[in-house]
């Protein structure tokens, strides 16, 4: 039975139609409820099928009391039948097979159309994120996104699968059951639904207030993992300055709070459920009451009052969920808006350009009255930026932190493209070139390189999209000096995984990574985060090392902070609030005043310094 | 994030320990008459269900069929009575059993963070984040969903079945039987069931935590992904993902779609009987009417107690590991252990000796071996030398993060093991390499170093640390939040927000752990004269790869394989050309030597009043540095190693090809 089960689960889920990929962008700005039956196309049918599986159900439910009604009155009471006992029996388990075979059914179907959309939902805004362009993603917080992504989902997910299904079955169950007791007596029909309305009202109250105060008591309890978090990754400080009873009475704090939010809540639910049990249940006994005297007097048969009986207990209590489910459900609204508010966002056109070159670039830049500022700003963030670059040359960038370094370098991959101005690549707008042609041209590598939680191997490949064989993998990791280390300091070398955010490994390590994978790439144009300062003077030869190599014959920018690594330039930029402020070569800026000088002296004071006690060493 | 969950769906075998059981039952201990109050309500919310149904049996059969219209009211009348005492029952046990809940989570959550406080760093570097986080967090909810609810409603469903039962065996004892039959098959089918699902949904959950991770990953790599053109290849491979997660999702649902269909079926097999038996004996009398209705009734509604139980049984082996792995943190014992003697000696101002100090992570492995230093007063010490050479081994011993596996550190004459933490942790200040500071406002970063500061101290801290300047350029200065993990602000300055932590700390020994490696220049300028501002007043130890950090000295060590291979001031050091000097050289000079050839000139040009010059190349042997080996570089400058007397003997500089 085992075996037989699992088998049939997979088979069931792997028979399921590959849903049709379709532009989600259709579900957008249509209203919301036309959205959600968007959404489903490809899933209409089976879904149409689970919601009649549902109400079908709901009538045999009905037509099992029915049935019973039918056997106590004439086997019991009357003595008298006409059907043979047999038949009541076999009908009977006929009807729960039924139903049980229905139920199953809506449910299966409901399952699968909801994996199915979450499926589809899930490819689609993976997708759409790394498409969005730059602007999209420096004004939204990763956390947020991925909350949307991942839970906004989920909600939607559940929608299909329980929520919808789950409230057409309360619905259903409510009006065949209502139908069945107008069919065995009007009166008392009416009667018994005096209380729904009530119901429905202070659930619907109540549960909009439950939702809001969970909402607060889990958000409490994201705060208090934080306050968790930053205290055991703070062990050290926490330590050194013997805080320890501070962070207790902190957490302590974070702690109680959660206690009393929690306490919130169960005063909630600890009256709400009482009040509404008491509600259903007057209802029912005074229905009862009142059924059992007309009994009495004959009005209706014992038979009638026990399906009366039975069928009123399926019309009270699944009403007093259709709050919670309604209120659910209109969180799923939410959750779909903020969905197709990232939907609606517009991708980053990759392969848009008039340029169709399949050729290497050769890597010449013509900078002229470049002007750029991000959206939403008023500021801008270049201004007037003049300059041209010869094939292979190297141009260093220089400057404070937000003086337009890094902006002026996300022009030429056109993460964001320049408001004014042209930049000439070997004779043509930038902004000619597809992004796609441009970045396969363009290599990175950042101060902090990001690495892939994958195999050290498939992140120096990363970039390239073919197969590599083991050599030219080994061949690039050697030139970037790093193929030795991970040999011996590894412990599955090209196999070892990398921890998220490449934690496992050094600084130096994971730049001369970086390195080899921008090698493997083989790009014309080369862009430097000089990032040489956050590593150990050994590790540092090696990335510079590392960094000549990679350079020869490319176009280079370099951003730098250290004079040392902008020394060999063919051209040397120091920006100031966007604006070349100096330019030249070493021997020509050391000469003159400005910034440049500065920033030399700080750094060759101290060499200077140490030349005269190397002097004074010697005098002795 | 991923970290978090994976270690969240750790498996583990759960043996049900008699002895884990025990110590969760312990944790309910203190509040056992709660426990004892809602267990009995619960029973008797439980014992009401089944006697309500037996009470709609009376009114048919004495009410209706006996067309008895008093005893139908007077029933009535009861029936409701007793449901007003119901609900007062289920609100005691909601609030009881919730509110217990929360609080045995309170305290669970309340002892492991004490715990935690105490733990040694030791610990800390063995053990990740994520995991604690998942020990405090989900586990401790585990355990108190089943000393609360768990057990309620193991007490309700089970008290439940058998008050039901009970009833029957009045109504009809042959039928009761048939049921008794049907009972246990359907409570093996429906704990199958629940097995299966749980395990089904743990696969949905771990494949779930992989597409976040998926999801977090290219958000935050999306830089590189673009630059790369890797979306298409990375739409493939999280489609994958997705399909898995279809599959899984699927196989779920369809498990907890079949579930209750099933024991429904199986349940009417009983109910049909029950109609079967019914309609045979019809003539005889053997059962009522309303005893039928109830008969139904029973059979229809113990499904829920059942799969209820069936639920909680299985969960109870997760939180069963889940109480097992609380246990476990909580048994761990911090390496480092206030003596019951210890004592706070006040001012660290003395003498610090490191005495023949030994230190060892694992045996056979050393650290440090006979390690001696002695540390006058206000001196300060630099170490310097290679990655793992030790020297973040010994500010850590000088905290007293860990302890010496043999000899003894000594301050102002007294076993440092004879204090107690807190008397010297709290006047030591320390600037880490990575700076870690807490969600909250700048001010409240820096007042951590001291909490009773006063406003005015916490700026003039900033002021000389250098920190001010940026501060107050900030649109709220002070009371800017800093982010969680002070993500809101440069690496370099959240560096200078805890040098002022540390200057507010007044502290009496002052700890620098490459403070300035990560910063750019202008600020490491600005750091280094907050130090320089702290170190006046404190005994010191700095650690550095900048040399520009460490010149100023009283001495430097050069730390190798655990042991002090050259000591001295700057300029000693340098006389001496050994390890110091070519680390120094290879920092500053190969540039120079690159970029300002010749040398010679410029040693030239520096020398002052007649010194005598240096020659400049006196015999051509080429020793080949091991630290640094170059083949593009164009000079470099191989010192001798080996300087016998101190004495810089002399010195060769080869000018390469």
């Amino acid at each position: 039975m085992l075996t037989i089960l699992n088998t049939t689960a997979t088979t069931m889920a792997d028979t399921n139609p590959a849903p049709a990929t379709f532009d989600l962008k259709q579900t957008v700005g249509v209203g919301k409820w036309r959205g959600f039956w968007r959404m489903m196309r490809g899933y209409r049918l089976p879904y149409v099928g689970a919601t009649v599986s549902v109400g079908v159900a709901a009538i045999l439910n009905t037509l099992t009391f029915l049935l019973i009604r039918y056997f106590v009155d004439s086997y019991l009471d009357a003595g008298e039948h006409s059907w043979p006992l047999w038949t009541i029996v076999a009908g009977f388990l006929l009807l729960a097979a039924g139903q049980a075979a229905l139920s199953f059914n809506s449910k299966r179907l409901a399952a699968r159309t909801a994996e199915g959309i979450a499926l589809r939902l899930r490819d689609y805004l993976y997708d759409h994120i790394q498409r969005l362009p730059f602007a999209y993603h420096d004004r939204t917080q990763t956390g947020e996104l991925i909350q949307r992504v991942t839970s906004d989902v989920d909600t939607i997910r559940r929608f299909f699968a329980d929520q919808a299904i789950e409230a057409g079955r309360i619905a259903m169950l409510f009006i065949v059951n209502f139908a069945a007791l107008l069919y065995l007596d009007q009166r008392l029909a009416w009667f018994s639904i005096i209380v729904v309305p009530v119901v429905l009202v202070i659930s619907l109250f109540f549960f909009r207030r439950v939702e809001q105060a969970y909402e607060a008591y889990q958000n409490q309890e994201a705060k208090l993992s934080t306050t968790l978090q930053e205290n055991l990754s703070g062990v050290r400080v926490v330590k050194a300055f013997a805080r320890q009873a501070y962070e207790e009475e902190k957490f302590d704090q974070e702690n109680w709070t959660k206690y009393l939010k929690g306490k919130y809540l169960l005063l909630m639910h600890a009256t709400f459920w009482p009040i509404t049990d008491i509600l259903c249940a007057v209802q029912m006994l005074a229905g009862f009451m009142w059924a059992a005297v007309m009994t009495i007097n004959g009005e209706i048969t014992l038979g009638t009052y026990l399906a009366y009986a039975s069928l009123v207990i399926w019309i009270i209590w699944p009403l007093r969920n259709l709050g919670r489910l309604i209120v659910q459900m209109s969180e799923s609204l939410v959750s779909f808006g903020r969905l197709t508010g990232v939907i609606k966002e517009e991708r980053e056109p990759v392969v848009e350009g008039s340029v169709h070159s399949t050729t290497a670039l050769k890597g010449q830049l013509v900078f002229e009255d470049v002007e750029f500022g991000y959206e939403g700003s008023d500021k801008a963030a270049l201004h007037a930026i003049n300059f041209n670059v010869q094939p292979g040359q190297v141009v260093a960038l220089m400057g404070a932190t937000g003086s337009g370094k890094s902006s002026l370098v996300s022009l030429l991959p056109r993460f964001y493209d320049y408001t004014r101005g042209r930049i000439l690549l070997d004779g043509l707008e930038l902004k000619e070139y597809p992004r796609h042609y441009l970045r396969r041209q363009i290599g990175i590598v950042e101060q902090e390189p990001f690495l892939f939680s994958r195999t050290i191997r498939d992140n120096i490949t990363y970039g390239v999209g073919r197969q590599v064989p083991d050599e030219e993998v080994f061949a690039a990791a050697e030139a970037a000096a790093v193929h030795d280390v991970i040999l011996r300091k590894l412990p599955e070398g090209y196999n070892t995984l990398v921890g998220e955010r490449g934690i496992t490994l050094s600084g130096g390590q994971k730049q001369r990574i970086a390195i080899a994978r921008t090698l493997l790439k083989d790009p014309r144009i080369l862009i430097l985060d000089d990032s040489t300062s956050s590593v150990d003077f050994e590790t540092e030869a090696l990335i510079r090392q590392a960094l000549k190599r990679l350079m020869v014959g490319r176009t280079t920018f370099i951003i730098a902070h250290r004079i040392q690594s902008v020394m060999d330039a063919d051209l040397i930029l120091v920006l100031e609030h966007g604006r070349i402020v100096q330019r030249g070569k070493h021997a020509e800026l050391v000469e003159n005043d400005g910034i440049y000088r500065r920033i030399y002296r700080a750094q060759t004071r101290m060499e200077a310094e140490l030349e005269e006690e190397l002097n004074r060493v010697r005098v002795d | 994030m991923s970290e978090l969950i994976e270690f969240e769906e750790e498996e583990f075998d759960a043996k049900f320990t008699g002895h884990t059981i025990r110590r969760l039952l312990k944790l309910v201990l203190p509040y056992k008459w709660r426990v004892l109050g809602f267990l009995l309500t619960v029973m008797a919310v439980s014992g009401l269900d089944s006697y309500f149904t037996y009470l709609s049996k009376l009114i048919i059969d004495e009410g209706i069929v006996a067309k008895n219209q008093a005893a139908l009211t007077q029933i009535i009348v009861q029936y409701a009575s007793l449901i007003v005492v119901q609900a007062a029952g289920v609100f005691a046990f909601i609030y009881i059993a919730g509110l217990l809940g929360e609080r045995i989570r309170y305290d669970l959550r309340k002892a492991l963070f004490h715990h935690l406080q105490t733990l040694s760093l030791p610990y800390y570097n063995r053990t990740p984040v994520g995991w604690i986080i998942s020990r405090v967090t989900s586990d401790t909810d585990r355990v108190a969903e089943l000393v609360t609810w768990g057990l309620l409603d193991v007490t309700w469903s089970t008290f439940n079945v058998v008050t039901a039962l009970f009833f029957m065996w009045v109504i009809n004892w042959e039928l009761t039987l048939i049921v008794m039959v049907i009972v246990p098959i359907i409570i093996v089918v429906a704990t199958y069931f629940q097995r299966k699902i749980i395990v089904q949904y743990r696969d949905v959950r771990r494949i779930n935590s992989k597409l976040t991770g998926a999801y977090n990953e290219t958000i935050t790599g999306v830089r590189v992904i673009k630059a790369l053109d890797r979306e298409e290849a990375n739409l493939g491979e999280f489609g994958q993902m997705t399909g898995n997660m279809y599959r899984a999702g699927y196989r779920a649902a369809w498990f907890s779609a079949l579930f209750l269909p099933s024991v429904q079926l199986i349940a009417s097999l009983a109910t049909a009987s029950v109609i079967l038996y019914a309609g045979v004996n019809a003539n005889e009398g053997a059962i009522s009417i309303g005893g039928i209705q109830a008969f139904i009734s029973y059979i229809v509604f113990m499904i829920w107690p059942i799969q209820e139980m069936a639920r909680v049984f299985a969960e109870m082996q997760q939180a069963v590991a889940s109480g097992e792995r609380i246990f476990s943190l909580l048994d761990s014992s911090p390496d480092v252990v206030d003596k019951a003697d210890a004592k706070d000696y006040g001012s660290l101002r003395g003498e610090i000796n490191f005495d023949h100090v030994d230190f060892y992570y694992e045996e056979g492995k050393p650290i440090l071996s006979d390690f001696n230093l002695r540390v006058a007063p206000g001196e300060t010490i630099a170490l310097v030398g290679p990655t793992g050479g030790g020297k973040s081994t010994i500010v850590n011993l000088l905290c007293r993060f860990f302890e010496p596996r043999g000899g003894q550190i000594t301050i102002h004459g007294v076993d440092y093991t004879d204090m107690t933490q807190h008397a010297l942790q709290s006047r030591v200040g320390i600037v880490l390499q990575t700076p870690h500071l807490f969600s909250g406002t700048i001010r409240e970063n820096i007042r951590y170093g001291r909490l009773d500061a006063g406003d005015a101290e916490v700026e003039e801290a900033a002021k000389v640390a250098g920190a001010d300047e940026f501060i107050v350029a900030l649109e709220k200065g002070y009371e800017e939040q800093v982010g969680e993990g002070g993500v809101l602000l440069s690496t370099g300055q959240k560096q200078l927000l805890s040098l002022a932590r540390a200057v507010l700390a007044q502290p009496d020994i002052f700890i620098m752990d490459e403070a300035t490696s990560s910063v750019d220049t202008l600020t490491e300028v600005l750091i280094q004269k907050g130090m320089d501002a702290l170190m006046q007043d404190c005994t010191s130890f700095v650690i550095a790869h900048r040399l520009s950090t460490i010149r100023s000295a009283d001495r430097i060590l050069v730390i190798e394989d655990g042991r002090i291979v050259e000591m001295g001031t700057h300029a000693e050091l340098l006389a001496l050309g050994g390890h110091y000097y070519r680390l120094y050289t290879q920092q500053f000079r190969q540039e120079l030597v690159e970029q300002i050839d010749p040398l010679a000139d410029l040693f030239e040009d520096d020398g002052e009043g007649g010194a005598p010059k240096t020659p400049r190349v006196q015999h051509a042997e080429v020793q080949h540095s091991a630290v640094r080996n170059s083949e593009e570089t164009s000079a470099s400058i191989l010192a001798d190693a080996s300087s016998p007397n101190g004495k810089v003997k002399d010195r060769e500089f080869i000018v390469g090809d």
